[in-house]
C-alpha cells in the first residue's frame, strides 16, 4: 500500500489527486492538503473582474467531492518538509497546521511515500511598496475574492465617469520579475470593452504598463507567429490591437511603489516616473511560499529541498543568456536529492528565464519571470502522476513519462471582451513554449505552423468552452479524463 | 484611438457564421497542438 501527499488543490495539485485515485486501486491513499475549500477556475477571474460573472459560477467545494471519490483532504497548509522523518517518526512527513474546524492550529505530521508539491506560486504583493489589493486604488484578480473587489471598484468607477468624471485606469505588471501578463493582457481588453458597453470609453484613458521590452513578449520572448497567411511578430499582433482599442503603453517598467493613485517605476533608461490613476490593476510578482526543510537530525536542509520554488530535474547552473539551452528544462520534476519528491506546475524553480533577461542603466533587473499557465501546469501534474502510478505497480522506479516546456505546447486563448455575439479573443499557441532554437533556428524556436494567432468571437466561444469543460473536468463527472489537460 | 483592424476585417471578426467555423477549425488546431504529444529534450545514450 503506498500514500501519495499532494500539496495544493489548484491546477497542478487537483490533476495529480484525480488521475493518481482514478488509476490506483482503493489500498493506495491519496491525500491532498490544501488551504483553500474551493477549487476555482482561476482564468475565468477576469470575467469575475469585470462583472460578467460571479465567483461562484468559477468555483466549488473540495471537500464534498474528494468525500466521493475517496481522496482524503485536509484543509491545511504545509509548513515543514522532512524528507527523512525525524528522531521519532521514521517515514518522511510534511508538518502541516488546520486552517478551519475544531482543529483549526492543530498541526499533524503526514507522512508519505510519494509527495507533489502542487503549492502553485505566493502572491508576492509585499514585493511592491503599498501593492496591497483593494488598498490605494490598486487591486487584482489573481484569486475570485480580490477579482470581485475589483469589479466592486471599477463599477463605482463607471457610475462616476457616467457623471462625467475622466479616469485613468492603469492595468499591467507591479514588480520588475512579474510574470502572467497574459493575464493583465486579458483583463486590460475586457475592462476596455466593458467601458465601451457602457459608453464611457472616451472618459477613460487605458493604459498598459509592463516589465516586458516589447509588447506581447508575456515572459516567452515574444513569438514570430502566423497571423492570416503572414509570418508576423507577436509585438505587431498586440501593438496592432491596443492601437485599435486606444490603448497606451509604457514598457520595460519595474514598479516599485504604490501610493494612492499613483504608481512608481524605474524604466529601462534609468528613469524614475510616476504614474497617476484612478484604477489599476497589477499582477504581483509569483515567490516560493519559503518553506522550510529538515533532515533526520533536524538540520536545515532547506538548499537540497528549495531555490525559491522546489529545485527539480533542471539544469541549475549559472550561465550567460547565450548559453542557456531547452536541455535546460525539466523533464520529470522530480527532486534530485529525493526521488519521491516532485513539483509540477508553477511550484518547481524554473532554470532561468526565457525572455531575455535586461537590466536598467542603474542596474536593477527588469526581466519577466517565465510564465507557466494553466495547461503546462496540468501536463506536468499529468505527468508526475503517471510516473508514481507507473512506479506503485512496477514495483521500482519508472520514469518514462517526461513533457519539457520546451517540447510541449500551449494554447493562450486571451478573453480580449464578453458577449455571446460581442465578445472576442485572442487565441495565441505557441510550440514549444520554451524555445528550441537548435531545432527551429530560423523561426525564433518555435514551430511556425503550430505557433499562430487568431482574433476574433470565435476565442471567446472557444474560451467559454474551456471554462466550461474544465471545470466539468475538475468535477470529475463522467468521462473527465477523456478532455485532455 | 488609431483603426488598426479595418471595418471588413472586423466584420469577418465578428460576424457569428464566418466565427463558427473559426471556432470549429480553432478548436481542431488547438486540440492537435496540446494533445499532439509531449516529451523530453535530453538525449538518452
Ligand atoms: C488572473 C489569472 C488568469 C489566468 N488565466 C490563464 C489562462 O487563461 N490560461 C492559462 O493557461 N493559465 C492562466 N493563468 C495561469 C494559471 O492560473 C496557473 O498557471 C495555474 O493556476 C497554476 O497552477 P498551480 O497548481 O501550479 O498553482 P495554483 O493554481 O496557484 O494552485 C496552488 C494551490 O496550492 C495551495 N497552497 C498554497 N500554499 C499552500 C501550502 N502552504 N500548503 C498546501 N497548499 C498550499 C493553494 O491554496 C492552491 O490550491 C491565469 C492566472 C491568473 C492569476
Amino acid at each position: 500500500m503506498a500514500r501519495i501527499v499532494v500539496l495544493g488543490a489548484g491546477i497542478s495539485g487537483h490533476v495529480a489527486a484525480s488521475h493518481l485515485r482514478r488509476k490506483l486501486s482503493k489500498e493506495h491513499e491519496v491525500v491532498v492538503v490544501s488551504p483553500n475549500s474551493n477549487y476555482q477556475w482561476i482564468p475565468s477571474n477576469i470575467w469575475v473582474g469585470i462583472g460578467r460573472m460571479k465567483s461562484k459560477q468559477i468555483l466549488f467545494p473540495l471537500a464534498p467531492l474528494y468525500k466521493k471519490k475517496h481522496i482524503d483532504f485536509k484543509q491545511a497548509k504545509a509548513m515543514t518538509f522532512h524528507p527523512e522523518g525525524d528522531q521519532t517518526e521514521n517515514k518522511p512527513y510534511v508538518l502541516v497546521e488546520y486552517v478551519v474546524g475544531d482543529k483549526k492550529g492543530q498541526q499533524e505530521k503526514v507522512t508519505y511515500d510519494y509527495l507533489i508539491n502542487g503549492t502553485g506560486p505566493k502572491l508576492n504583493f509585499e514585493a511592491t511598496e503599498g501593492l496591497i489589493p483593494g488598498q490605494n486604488k490598486a487591486y487584482s484578480v489573481c484569486t475570485y475574492t480580490h477579482a470581485e473587489h475589483a469589479w466592486e471598484n471599477l463599477e463605482a468607477l463607471i457610475k462616476e465617469m457616467k457623471q462625467g468624471k475622466k479616469a485613468k485606469i492603469l492595468i499591467g505588471t507591479g514588480h520588475a520579475k512579474s510574470t502572467c501578463q497574459g493575464a493583465a493582457f486579458e483583463y486590460i481588453l475586457n475592462v476596455e470593452q466593458e467601458l465601451r458597453k457602457h459608453k464611457v470609453r472616451d472618459m477613460a484613458e487605458i493604459t498598459w504598463i509592463s516589465n516586458e521590452y516589447q509588447l506581447g513578449d508575456f515572459g516567452m520572448d515574444g513569438m514570430l507567429l502566423s497571423y492570416k497567411g503572414m509570418t508576423m511578430k507577436s509585438h505587431e499582433m498586440i501593438e496592432m490591437v491596443f492601437e485599435d482599442r486606444g490603448i497606451k503603453w509604457i514598457l520595460g517598467s519595474a514598479v516599485n511603489k504604490i501610493e494612492d493613485g499613483l504608481a512608481h517605476y524605474e524604466n529601462l533608461d534609468g528613469e524614475f516616473k510616476t504614474e497617476t490613476y484612478d484604477f489599476a490593476m497589477l499582477i504581483p510578482s509569483f515567490s516560493g511560499h519559503g518553506f522550510k526543510a529538515y533532515d533526520k537530525n533536524d538540520q536545515d536542509i532547506t538548499e537540497k529541498l528549495f531555490k525559491g520554488f522546489m529545485i527539480v530535474d533542471a539544469d541549475y547552473t549559472p550561465r550567460p543568456y547565450e548559453e542557456w539551452s531547452v536541455q535546460d528544462w525539466p523533464e520529470t520534476y522530480q527532486n534530485p536529492s529525493y526521488n519521491n519528491i516532485f513539483a509540477p506546475g508553477i511550484a518547481f524553480a524554473p532554470p532561468h528565464a526565457i525572455s531575455k533577461p535586461r537590466k536598467s542603466k542603474n542596474g536593477t533587473d527588469i526581466t519577466p519571470a517565465p510564465p507557466r499557465t494553466g495547461m503546462p501546469s496540468g501536463i506536468t501534474a499529468k505527468i508526475v502522476a503517471d510516473n508514481i502510478i507507473d512506479s506503485i505497480k512496477n514495483g521500482k522506479e519508472s520514469l518514462s513519462h517526461k513533457g519539457s516546456m520546451g517540447n510541449m505546447g500551449a494554447a493562450c486563448i486571451a478573453s480580449a471582451g464578453y458577449g455571446l455575439t460581442s465578445g472576442s479573443g485572442v487565441s495565441i499557441t505557441t510550440f514549444p513554449i520554451v524555445p528550441d532554437y537548435n531545432k527551429y533556428p530560423k523561426t525564433q524556436g518555435r514551430q511556425l505552423g503550430k505557433t499562430f494567432g487568431e482574433i476574433g468571437l470565435a476565442g471567446h466561444w472557444l474560451k467559454l468552452t474551456l471554462h466550461y469543460a474544465f471545470i466539468y473536468k475538475a468535477k470529475m463527472k463522467p468521462f473527465w479524463w477523456l478532455l485532455p489537460e | 484611438m488609431t483603426e488598426r483592424i479595418s471595418k471588413y476585417q472586423r466584420f469577418k471578426m465578428m460576424n457569428p457564421i464566418i466565427q463558427f467555423f473559426k471556432y470549429i477549425y480553432l478548436s481542431i488546431k488547438v486540440l492537435v497542438i496540446v494533445a499532439g504529444g509531449h516529451g523530453g529534450t535530453r538525449q538518452v545514450n
